[in-house]
């Protein structure tokens, strides 16, 4: 008996050895790929600081940016083109990229270089197209015209543009979703009796969740972020890039800090608040 | 009969399904058979309905479907990983299809508390269902095949994902649910074991064309093509030429060597000499045996251990695979590089013609 307990304590204090080394080797070797990750990291950090050291060391900037009814419309202009733009988006990109993913086409390649080309082009580039586009005499501008929606400095030419820098952005994330759905569940809730609609409402839509809140939440981000593309069809009303971009001309660094530190920190809070939201959704496990 | 296929054909990117033509007879279980790449699933999702066609006809319970959308076919879809309904409880998945059907709620709920009972799923009728084992998916997946109350099933190897006591039991149990509901059922297979216990019907393509179809036995021990051949477990294949025929056998000159097979085929045709690897014996060369069996010498280039017994690779006037069972090689254990004697029976020789390797045994089979 004793040389059995003997036996067992040494297998236990083996294996005490074997978990510790284990857990040391897997630790010490990700440290390799943390410190290139940590420089990165650290870049987005320092430009933060950059931003928040001055505006905190002043505070009196940020209060008065706080109190600033021009500087609160634009954040009301901005998010609220950034929404109707996901919108708009998300009634025209899912069925896109929903097509685009399932499609067999020879063509299809073709359409993704086509929604591809906003991410490629210099901003000013998608400015001009969308400015020719929709501008009173443009090829949709004009029609729409006469319908009473006017896009040259009007919120409509906000969310044009908006929509315009956030179509590969939303229409990828999505299509990369509905892509990860397997086309046997598709199959298999057709021949129970679902329609191609209902099997796309109750089957691929819920499962590619995830990927439309991602796909949303980057084309929101790309799309209040946008600055030359939405000044060349409506500098007014004022997005918050173009306001802080006018402050940094009349007012000096210090004004456009302020307002950059508080958009900074609402986008920062947004995200957080977003991602903590949707943290479950799209995730279907009962395993404990 | 239930689901006729009729001259089939359809191509998606380089693989077509080629004038594809066969019956699934009212309430039986036909196994569909063939090597990887034959076009087997894309045939069962053709027949579901899931892929347009070029050319033919498809019914089911007599009504041409061909042109049909699947929720109209009234199949029942079960495929190898069972594609359940991941954001669905194992309830809301069985009772997904009534729901699309607009079964009202009550008689759902009756329905699905049923099946659920009767393929003992009510503990996990909460759980969603990617946390259920092997076995319960696959109990789930048929009860939701099921609940719609469809003509025919199609499966699509619905057991190769199992351990293989789970399989055992799977097999049973749709063994027996197809009896109980006189369910008429395709499945595709890759397990010859798993066609001998189910199927009443077989039927095996290769490169997107049926080579053979009937009766389990028939296409087992009566195969008309190489790739039958295989499939149903002849593991040695030798082409040689019909000789002269004695005494009712045939001899088929292969290589440097020659088989006798039982029969009279006629003399200087090609023909294909089919062997299974159990039905060859072994002997030492000093070793007498029946002297009516014919017989060649060589020896053994490799040997290994199975839970069978031996198997060996043989190197006479033609190579030959040998599988040795336990009980026979008790004795001294047989080493690579020995000289041995493979006794082969007419009777075990199956020959398919190779012009054109129809189906054909033999006169007199």
């Amino acid at each position: 008996m004793a040389g059995s307990h003997e036996r067992s304590g040494g297998f236990m204090s083996f294996q005490g050895r074997s978990n510790q080394k284990r857990q040391w080797f897997p630790g010490h070797s990700l440290i390799a790929f943390w410190i290139p990750g940590i420089i990165l990291v650290g870049v987005i950090l320092l430009a933060l600081l950059v931003i928040a050291i001055p505006v905190l060391r002043n505070p009196e900037y940020l209060v008065s940016a706080a109190a600033d009814p021009a500087v609160f419309q634009a954040f009301l202009v901005t998010f609220l083109a950034g929404f109707c733009a996901v919108g708009i988006l998300a009634i025209t990109g899912t069925p896109l990229a929903y097509a685009l993913s399932r499609s067999e086409a020879p063509w299809k390649g073709l359409v993704e270089t086509l929604v591809d080309i906003p991410l490629v082009l210099p901003h000013t580039v998608a400015g001009l197209m969308v400015y020719l586009l929709f501008m009173s005499r443009g090829m949709l501008g004009a029609p729409l015209g006469e319908l009473g929606i006017t896009f040259e400095d009007a919120f409509p030419g906000i969310v044009a543009a908006m929509v315009f820098v956030a179509i590969p952005y939303y229409v990828n994330a999505v299509r990369e979703g509905f892509g990860r759905v397997p086309v046997q569940l598709e199959n298999v809730a057709r021949s129970l009796g679902a329609t191609r609609a209902r099997m796309f409402w109750s089957v691929t839509l819920p499962l590619a969740t995830r990927h439309i809140l991602y796909g949303a939440l980057l084309a929101w981000g790309r799309a209040i972020g946008e600055f030359a593309a939405v000044i060349m069809i409506a500098y007014f009303p004022m997005v918050i890039s173009t306001l802080i971009y006018y402050r940094f001309n009349t007012g000096g660094i210090a004004e456009s800090q302020a307002i950059a530190f508080l958009l900074i920190l609402l986008c920062l809070v947004l995200f957080f608040l977003f991602r903590f939201l949707t943290r479950h959704a799209g995730v279907y496990d009962d395993r404990s | 009969m239930m689901i006729g296929v009729d001259h089939l054909t359809l191509t998606r990117g380089n693989f077509s399904l080629s004038r594809v033509s066969f019956m699934v007879p009212d309430e039986s279980y036909t196994v569909l058979m063939g090597p990887s790449g034959a076009g087997k699933t894309l045939l069962l999702e053709t027949i579901g309905g899931f892929h347009g066609i070029n050319e033919g006809r498809i019914t089911i319970a007599g009504q041409d479907v061909t042109l049909q959308p699947p929720e109209k076919r009234r199949i029942g879809f079960v495929y190898q990983d069972y594609s359940l309904f991941p954001h669905l409880t194992v309830e809301d998945n069985v009772s997904y299809g009534l729901r699309m059907k607009g079964i009202s709620s009550s008689s759902r709920k009756e329905t699905v508390h049923t099946l659920l009972s009767s393929f003992s799923l009510l503990p996990l009728s909460h759980r969603y269902t990617g946390s259920l084992s092997g076995g319960e998916k696959q109990r789930v997946a048929l009860a939701r095949a099921l609940a719609t109350r469809p003509s025919a099933l199609l499966l699509d190897e619905p057991f190769s994902s199992l351990d293989p006591e789970t399989r055992s039991s799977c097999m049973d149990e749709v063994k027996t649910i197809q009896s109980d509901h006189g369910l008429t059922i395709l499945q595709v297979s890759h397990d010859r074991e798993e066609a001998f216990r189910l199927a009443d019907q077989v039927v095996v393509m290769d490169k997107g064309v049926i080579l053979q179809a009937g009766l389990p036995t028939d296409v087992f021990f009566n195969p008309g093509h190489r790739t039958v051949a295989s499939i149903a477990g002849y593991e040695n294949m030798l082409e040689g030429t019909a000789g002269p025929e004695r005494e009712g056998m045939t001899p088929i000159l292969v290589g440097g060597g020659v088989i006798f097979a039982d029969g009279s085929f006629p003399e200087g045709d090609p023909y294909l000499a089919c062997l299974r690897a159990g039905n060859i014996t072994l002997t030492r060369p000093d070793m007498s045996r029946d002297e009516l069996v014919p017989w060649v010498e060589g020896k053994i280039l490799s040997l290994m251990v199975t839970d069978q017994g031996y198997r060996l690779r043989f190197d006479g006037p033609f190579p030959l695979t040998i599988e040795v069972p336990r009980h026979l090689s008790s004795g001294p254990v047989y080493q690579p590089g020995e000289k041995i004697r493979a006794w082969i029976a007419p009777e075990d020789v199956h020959l398919i013609p190779l012009s054109g390797e129809c189906r054909n045994r033999g006169p007199g089979s």
